[in-house]
């Protein structure tokens, strides 16, 4: 299982809209609206980079979204 | 039936929750028509549970497929079957098992002295107080107004809610509070979670297996506890609990099938939702366990509610005050992720341990990228997060630069 974080920048005025698409996509975990350098942190959990590509895919056809970050894990430890 | 993440969570905590009620309503009849005697019953509690559990291991140990096993199915996807006791798991047993055995000759004490569970759950909620002492002490935390809030609230709304029915305040039961039952429910409930977190054979560990032990274990230490008792003073509790288990076999039986339920869904909610949020689930059995409570006086196994309308409304006041301080407690964090970038020719290793040492870190994960880690943060308030994460992650060595990006909203598939 391959599991990724993509950080995505938003157009303005556009993030409730996209936010309530993204939560419809199969394989996203979590999504969070971040303040920072980007927008929202998107945590995806696919079972091969070909259907990360899609889950990516899916995303950055959103309207709104700007552009997309992805950050593959390597390795983590959580409580 | 399937049964979305979200909802399964909701339904574990809330079906524990009441069954939790439940269980101290069990326990109070128990308690006062056929064993008064708050030792001989807690040893019986645990005698009887190790049996009865294990019976329901063997039951959930049936395989119904290849793959999968009844517990599985219809309890925790993690369990396959009843299995021995692995050696990174002793120390955690031994120390949950002190903990739920003190817990639990203290809980059937309070029982025997008040009679009412409206009276004695509220005060199990104190722990919240306990938490916040031991962090400050352990991780040299100051606590912050939030926390001070939330635990004075959670502690006077216990207090008032726990005023019995006749409108009393017993003094032995709030020490018994106060020095056992909540730092051995702090112990328990610690090392019991750093039992779900185990992996075992790379999977996560099973709530059901976990019960199971926690008893066995339980069972030794309350039988220690109670010979040693019985040795200083000269009682025969020990015999008196042998001797009760056989008489009331069908009753305790009953109590604690209820129970074991009710803490393997309490495990499995742990194991899916937050902690926090589990928790704060679980603080509503202040109000589930009032129908059970009247349902108790109503049948005359406990004295009679009070009518004066101050007792009833002092109830009322402390029990929302219980709701309202847990609740806060467990709702006010603010999150965060850093993304950090490292200098090279430092181990990956080094600086993922350095970073999962720090206070109020809860996941660091290395990723490939633009950014060389992302670690998540869950703290009070923005300040300490300053003083607790900020300055710790400018004192490794390793570190080239951070970005620090505070999380506003969130929506998560649990």
């Amino acid at each position: 299982m391959i599991n990724a974080y993509i950080l995505l920048s938003m157009k303005p005025g556009k993030s409730d809209t996209a936010i309530l698409k993204m939560r419809k996509i199969e394989n996203v975990e979590k999504i969070s609206i971040v303040a920072g350098d980007y927008d929202i942190v998107v945590r995806v959990h696919v079972k091969s980079l070909e259907k990360l590509l899609i889950v990516t895919d899916k995303l950055q056809m959103i309207e709104g979204v700007r552009k997309t970050t992805t950050q593959v894990i390597e390795k983590e430890i959580a409580l | 039936m399937r049964i979305r993440k979200r909802y399964l969570f909701y339904v574990l905590a809330f079906a524990s929750t009441i069954i939790a009620a439940g269980v101290s309503s069990i326990d109070a009849t128990i308690n006062s028509l056929f064993i008064p005697n708050a030792w001989a019953f807690s040893f019986s509690c645990f005698l009887i549970g190790t049996g009865i559990t294990f019976i329901i291991l063997l039951i959930f140990s049936i395989p119904i497929n290849k793959t999968k096993s009844l517990g599985a199915k219809i309890i925790d996807p993690s369990f396959n079957k009843i299995r021995f006791i692995r050696k990174s798991e002793i120390k955690y047993h031994t120390i949950a098992g002190l903990g739920n055995s003190i817990l639990t000759i203290g809980y059937i004490s309070l029982i025997s002295i008040l009679g009412d569970p409206a009276a004695v759950l509220p005060f199990t909620q104190i722990v919240i107080l306990y938490l916040i002492i031991i962090e400050s002490i352990i991780e040299k935390d100051t606590p912050t107004l939030i926390e001070i809030q939330s635990a004075i609230i959670v502690t006077f709304g216990a207090i008032l809610g726990s005023i019995s029915l006749t409108g009393d305040i017993n003094l032995i039961s709030l020490a018994i509070v106060f020095l056992i039952v909540n730092p051995a429910w702090v112990i328990f409930s610690i090392y019991q979670r750093k039992l779900k977190l185990l992996k075992i054979d790379d999977k996560p560990n099973d709530s059901l297996n976990i019960r199971f032990w926690n008893v066995i274990f339980a069972c030794i230490f309350t039988s220690i506890i109670i010979i040693t008792y019985d040795f200083l003073i000269g009682t025969e509790y020990l015999l008196e609990g042998i001797s009760v288990s056989i008489k009331y076999f069908n009753w305790v039986a009953l109590t604690m099938v209820v129970t074991f339920f009710s803490y393997v869904f309490y495990i499995r909610a742990l194991g899916i939702g937050k902690a926090s949020v589990t928790q704060a689930v679980r603080a509503t059995v202040v109000i589930f366990v009032i129908p059970f409570s009247l349902l108790l006086s109503y049948f005359n196994i406990i004295p009679p509610f009070t009518t004066d309308p101050v007792m009833i409304l002092i109830k009322i006041i402390g029990t929302i005050l219980v709701l309202l301080g847990i609740s806060t407690f467990a709702l006010s964090l603010l999150k965060a992720y850093v993304f950090i970038n490292v200098k090279p020719g430092y181990p990956i290793k080094e600086t993922m341990d350095k970073l999962w040492n720090i206070h109020g870190v809860t996941r660091v994960t290395v990723i490939a990228g633009k950014y060389d880690f992302m670690i998540k943060i869950r703290i009070r308030t923005l300040m300490k997060g300053y003083e607790k994460i900020i300055k710790k992650i400018e004192e490794i060595e390793s570190i080239k630069e951070y970005k620090w990006f505070s999380v506003l909203r969130e929506w998560e598939e649990i």
